[in-house]
């Protein structure tokens, strides 16, 4: 289980990576962690003729504050991301999320744009970033544009992002007080793959109404998806007062599941939308007690 | 075939220099050329954890990274965590006292995961120490003895911490 | 019991092991470590289909690629074919033809067709991408339920799919059957695993060419196997065939036997006259080395008004893959003759049949015939929830006693008096505390918690003594400074041998554990090597009596130098002294330097040197017993099965090292677990494998592991030593237990798994399909 042969870039800037990828296109592959390409590669299930490699591209790292939320280089390991205080305070579910991905020493190398960008449906921070409306800012030769969460993930493993475009931030905002934040998955083993997940944000105003509702969803489609019959459910009831199983039921609606060796359609269906229901009280119990707090 | 590139790393905190073309593994670089047999492939894939390796302080699974890509990096292998011959690591005489090992083969990947993890939690509760050391395998063991040795290594180290 | 000479000093303590200090440092020397002058690296191209036709197959660019030393295909290896047989498996036995490269078709996915070799493993793998080979797909037979009847065959050469058939009935039963007050049916299931040691297989051959040796470094469990058979391979005799043992990574029966892969590694390093390395990567591990488990077996049982068993009729079948590891075995014919297990259970009837599947061939798998502890213990608790009765209420009223020792089993097995099942049902019941856990299993389904607790008691018959299993040698040397040599045809692999040879060898000589090494391979006398639960019992007496001749060769030149009188002497920790007057000694080192060097100082008549082989013959059987009792909680929302609690009463006689035996149950146990609840070595309907990477073939980790508890009733055996085999045990329990566990927590909803594995998929399908929801 050796990978082919491949000639190997180790550029230092941005720039430098752009232009090695508008020259290679297609046989080019930028190489972020490697946690999840470097297997590819042993096992010879992909080649490229050229490497990129990201990791002495200095200006892809670190997390900053940004208009209130963060912004985090698409280097940026996820054990960085894991005990960031500024994520940790600013975006919540992100800082609940990253102990979900694999190890720690996966996480060690791992990183938040590398993840994004192989866009592996069944994955963390791809749901995590639809839930919270993120934001990506992508770079080519040609300057830096940004898309939306929404619209980033095209199909499975695939993005907006092009052979020849780099991903090099990802920008989440911070939410109005009070909310809530909840993050859990079903995963065969500690580490692995969710079988399906659920990334819960509820956002109250004073009087404890939910004003904002956000569901990313895990492992329950070709990419990952957004429970907006549970959202809508969600709006304008008292936090307080909302029944997370009942509603998290309906979250089987805005599901697409595929059925593996691991779980079938049924199974991602139900469990999904049971697991949907429990992140969801979590979210919710967590954000009565803020707005107690407050 | 793609053109051999030198390299150079410190091992165990010795320079260890090499030739190697941009393909090869950490792992295997580390093997073959810096002679730190040890460090085991027990899939290649990075899910096992055999092959983990400290590089520049932090556990990496030798395996997923490139011997290119470690150029000038500071890297720990199992063979360079006992002080000298006559004197164990703390988690390496743990794993002895506590039966943590019987094929041997997925130890040193063990031996440098609960180091890195002890490092970043010394007071682990046992829920935490199985969860921390769940990024390896082991098919023999049964993980009995390795959650007893992790508990060992880290009282230990702790006392050595505080004396 | 036999009592042997010595008091036991060092046997029976949790002696740290002296294996440890270079493998938890990195310094071990397993195969991969080994690196020779001039060393090419192999690497073999593979069916990616399941069953085909090879139309074409075109090396020429393979062999031209820079680095290439060689590519080889079928045509060019397979006329050593006649000369591939294992050792267990007899030749007049039918078998698949013993190629080491796929001929004209391919078999299963996995199946090896080309071989390159290559001055690195990066650049072998580039010249298989080189390799122009085109195939004729044909259908494949891959559902053993249905492969005896299939039109398509496996080995056309066989005629037919199925690979033996083995029809035991037993008319005593029919008139059990005609009185019974219950009759109850099932057929149990399990599911295709595999034994995936940490380390995969490889082996390292160098040929030294007109001295005519092979060199061979391997990761076996069986040395003198791969002696025998490779020699046999390459037509040359056993003596110019020089096996090293170092390290190996496990096997848990993948590595008893030689692959076809190691047979061509063999035969190429020969043909080349360079030495040849072959690592086994993950995924070839996970394809083509051994699968196992796959089989079923339907019991019919006969059950009286108060619970008792009076008879049983068993159907066994299994699937033995394309090309079984080992050649065709019959553990079927194993499994319904152990069915009774430690139960009083009236006649058996059985039939077992094996069929062939173009799927990865079935190999030993620790406890390979456990299909009876899993249908047995299965099959009791479904009666009792038939029946009405608690299981361990069940147990109680069938399980053997002590009273009823010997005890002659109807399927031919005879148990001797040194078993103990009711003592091990009885500790493990104590152990998890069985009715306190009813309570609280009562007080959580009020709450819609869903807990189970699952049970398995078995007989385990080890160190059996027939044919080549049956005898192992020892040949015992104290050197000139008195440490002590040992050489035997054992291969250890993760069972401690390096120390629990030394501790019997310690105690029966007199020296210090510490002062013993134990050689293994080259040099050492025919042995079958370590599996089958065989070392302790069987090698252990080897050490045994080879040190037991030394000691009285010692004892008797120390009475002679010291001019004492040998029935006053005792030897200990390398001492030799006169009893309670510990002033008068000589040490080991001056008793063998006298040997050695000053043999004229000797006692008339004594033969100079200080050596001693042995050989142990073993009974027929030597029988373990133990009790698993496992909890577990059921997620009923998600299907996935948290274990709470483990405890195992086992009965290995007298325990050598505590540590050692209690690290071979956690083994056991744990991979039973995985067994049930992860492991799925799954094919699709057209052959094509579904797990063959560590990201879908799931062994467990840490995390899903309880602590395990582990008490131990010691009935001695009437072996020398009073010891009993126990590397497989845990693997055997593991499974019913867990099953019945997950059965048991399942109750409520009224449903009856009869399969494996019992992942939440499986789970949530049962609760699904729940006639009460």
């Amino acid at each position: 289980m050796k990978p082919a042969p491949f000639e190997y870039h180790a550029p230092e800037t941005v720039a430098d990576v752009v232009g090695l990828l508008a020259e290679h296109g297609d046989d080019a592959k930028p190489l972020a962690g490697g946690q999840s390409l470097v297997p590819l590669l042993a096992m010879r299930l992909t080649r490229f003729e050229h490497i990129v490699d990201l990791n002495r591209v200095d200006e892809l790292f670190g997390v900053s504050a940004d208009n209130g939320g963060v912004r985090t280089g698409a280097m940026t390991r996820q054990a960085a991301v894991e005990t960031d205080a500024a994520v940790a305070d600013r975006v919540p579910l992100l800082h609940l999320a990253t102990p979900h991905i694999g190890h720690f020493q996966i996480r060690n190398r791992g990183t938040i744009g590398g993840s994004i960008a192989h866009a592996d449906p069944a994955s963390e921070y791809p749901a995590v970033m639809l839930a919270l409306d993120g934001v990506a800012e992508i770079a080519s030769t040609s300057g830096t544009r940004e898309v939306p969460a929404a619209e980033f993930f095209e199909s499975t493993f695939m993005t907006a992002v092009a052979p020849d475009e780099l991903l090099v931030a990802l920008r989440f905002s911070a939410w109005d007080q009070p909310a809530g934040f909840a993050f859990d998955e079903i995963a065969r083993r500690s580490g692995d793959f969710a079988l399906a997940g659920a990334a819960v944000g509820i956002g109250t105003d004073a009087d404890g109404r939910i004003n904002r509702a956000a569901v990313g969803m895990l492992g329950v489609g070709p990419i990952p998806l957004r429970a907006s019959s549970v959202e809508a459910a969600l709006l304008g009831l008292a936090a307080s007062e909302a029944d997370p199983a009942e509603i998290g039921r309906l979250a089987a609606d805005d599901m697409d599941p595929i059925g593996d060796v691991h779980a079938s359609v049924d199974y991602r269906l139900q469990a999904g939308s049971t697991l949907v229901g429990r992140v969801l009280a979590e979210a919710l119990a967590q954000v009565s007690t803020e707005a107690g707090n407050g | 075939m793609a053109d051999q590139i030198p390299l150079s790393m410190t091992v165990n905190g010795r320079t260890r220099r090499g030739l190697g073309e941009p393909r090869l593994t950490l792992a295997d670089f580390l093997r073959e050329q810096a002679l730190c047999t040890g460090v085991h492939l027990g899939c290649e894939h990075g899910v096992c954890g055999s092959c983990t390796v400290m590089m520049d302080g932090q556990a990496v699974r030798s395996c997923l990274l490139f011997a290119v890509q470690a150029d000038g990096a500071d890297i720990t292998t199992v063979e360079g965590l006992a002080p000298d011959e006559e004197t164990l690591h703390p988690v390496q005489e743990a794993f002895r006292d506590c039966h943590g090992l019987q094929c041997g083969f997925c130890t040193p990947g063990f031996v440098i995961s609960v180091a890195a993890f002890l490092e970043a939690n010394p007071d682990p509760s046992d829920e935490e120490i199985r969860h921390g050391i769940s990024g390896n395998l082991c098919r023999c063991t049964g993980y009995q003895g390795i959650v007893a040795a992790t508990r060992q290594a880290a009282a230990v180290m702790k006392g050595n911490e505080q004396s | 019991m036999s009592q042997s000479a010595a008091a036991a000093r060092y046997v029976g303590q949790s002696v740290k092991r002296l294996e440890d200090p270079r493998l938890v440092t990195g310094h071990g020397r397993y195969v991969d470590d080994i690196v020779l002058p001039g060393m090419l690296h192999a690497a073999f191209g593979r069916s990616d289909l399941a069953r085909a036709t090879i139309t074409r197959l075109d090396t020429v660019e393979a062999e031209a690629l820079d680095g290439v030393y060689a590519v080889y295909t079928g045509a060019d290896l397979n006329s050593y074919n006649d000369s591939l047989r294992a050792s267990l498996h007899s030749p007049e036995s039918p078998a698949p033809p013993a190629n080491m490269l796929a001929e004209g078709d391919v078999r299963f996915v996995g199946d090896p067709y080309v071989m390159v070799v290559a001055e690195s493993r990066y650049i072998a793998e580039d010249a298989l991408d080189l390799v122009e080979v085109e195939f004729e797909p044909l259908e494949a037979v891959v559902d053993y339920e249905i492969a005896a009847e299939s039109e398509h065959h496996v080995h056309p050469e066989l005629g037919g799919n199925l690979a033996h058939d083995l029809p035991v009935p037993n008319p005593a039963t029919d008139e059990a059957f005609e009185n019974a007050a219950h009759t109850i049916t099932e057929t149990w299931h399990q599911h295709r695993q595999t034994n995936v040691p940490m380390e995969t297989r490889g082996i390292v051959a160098s040929w030294q060419p007109h001295a005519g040796v092979m060199e061979v470094w391997a990761s076996t469990q069986s040395p003198h196997e791969l002696q025998l058979v490779g020699a046999r391979v390459l037509g040359i005799g056993e003596h110019k065939m020089v096996v090293h043992f170092g390290d190996v990574g496990g096997g848990f029966g993948q590595k008893m036997f030689l692959g076809r892969e190691d047979m061509a590694v063999l035969v190429v390093a020969k043909l080349l006259g360079s030495p040849v390395k072959w690592i086994e990567d993950r995924r070839e591990n996970l394809l083509a080395s051994n699968h196992a488990r796959i089989e079923q077996m339907t019991v019919k049982m006969a059950v009286g008004e108060d619970g008792s068993f009076l008879a049983a009729d068993l159907d066994q079948l299994e699937d033995d893959g394309a090309y079984p590891l080992g050649g065709p075995a019959t553990p079927g014919a194993m499994a319904t003759m152990l069915y009774p297990g430690p139960y009083r259970m009236g006649p058996v009837s059985w039939r077992a049949r094996t069929v062939y599947t173009n799927t990865c061939g079935r190999g030993a798998y620790r406890g390979p015939w456990q299909m009876e502890s899993v249908a047995r213990e299965q099959m009791i608790d479904r009666v009792a929830r038939e029946i009405g009765m608690d299981p361990l209420e069940l147990r109680r009223r069938n399980v053997l006693r002590p009273e009823d020792l010997p005890y002659q089993v109807s399927t031919g097995l005879h148990f001797e008096t040194t078993i103990s099942p009711e003592q091990t049902l009885e500790q493990a019941a104590e152990m998890i505390g069985y009715d306190d856990f009813r309570a609280e299993q009562a007080a959580a389904r009020e709450q819609g918690r869903y807990l189970g607790l699952g049970m398995a008691l078995y007989i385990e018959p080890t160190s059996m003594g027939m044919g080549p299993l049956g005898t192992e040698s020892a040949m015992l040397r104290v050197e000139v400074d008195g440490h002590v040599n040992v050489f035997m045809g054992t291969g250890s692999h993760g069972q401690s041998l390096e120390t629990t040879i030394a501790q019997l060898v310690a105690d029966e000589l007199g020296v210090r554990p510490e002062d013993v090494t134990l050689h293994q391979g080259h040099g050492s006398g025919y042995g079958f090597g370590t599996g089958g639960s065989r070392s302790a019992v069987i090698a252990g007496s080897a050490a045994r009596a080879a040190a037991s001749g030394v000691r009285d060769k010692v004892v008797a030149i120390a009475a002679h130098l010291m001019e004492a009188s040998a029935d006053d002497l005792e030897v200990a920790d390398g001492v030799i002294s006169v009893k309670g007057t510990p002033a008068a000694s000589m040490t080991m080192a001056q008793v063998a330097a006298t040997a050695y060097q000053n043999s004229d100082a000797l006692p008339p008549g004594t033969e100079a040197g200080l050596e001693h082989t042995a050989r142990y013959k073993a009974p027929p059987s030597t029988h373990s017993n133990a009790c698993h009792i496992c909890t577990c909680e059921l997620d009923p929302g998600t299907g996935k099965v948290t274990l709470l609690r483990y405890v195992v009463s086992e009965d290995c006689g007298v325990l050598i090292n505590p540590m050692v035996v209690d690290g071979q149950i956690a083994g056991g146990v744990v991979q039973g677990i995985g067994g049930v609840l992860y492991e799925h070595a799954v094919y699709d309907e057209s052959g094509n494998p579904l797990a063959s990477t560590f990201l879908d073939y799931l062994l467990p980790t840490a995390a899903e592991v309880p602590d395990l508890e582990c008490g131990h009733v010691v009935v001695p055996s009437d072996t020398p030593g009073g010891h009993k085999g126990t590397g497989e045990g845990g693997a055997i329990g593991a499974p019913p237990a867990i099953f019945n566990a997950v059965a048991d927590a399942l109750a409520p909803f009224g449903v009856y798994p009869n399969r494996q594995p019992l992942d939440p998929n499986a789970v949530l399908s049962l609760i699904a399909s729940s006639p009460n929801s």
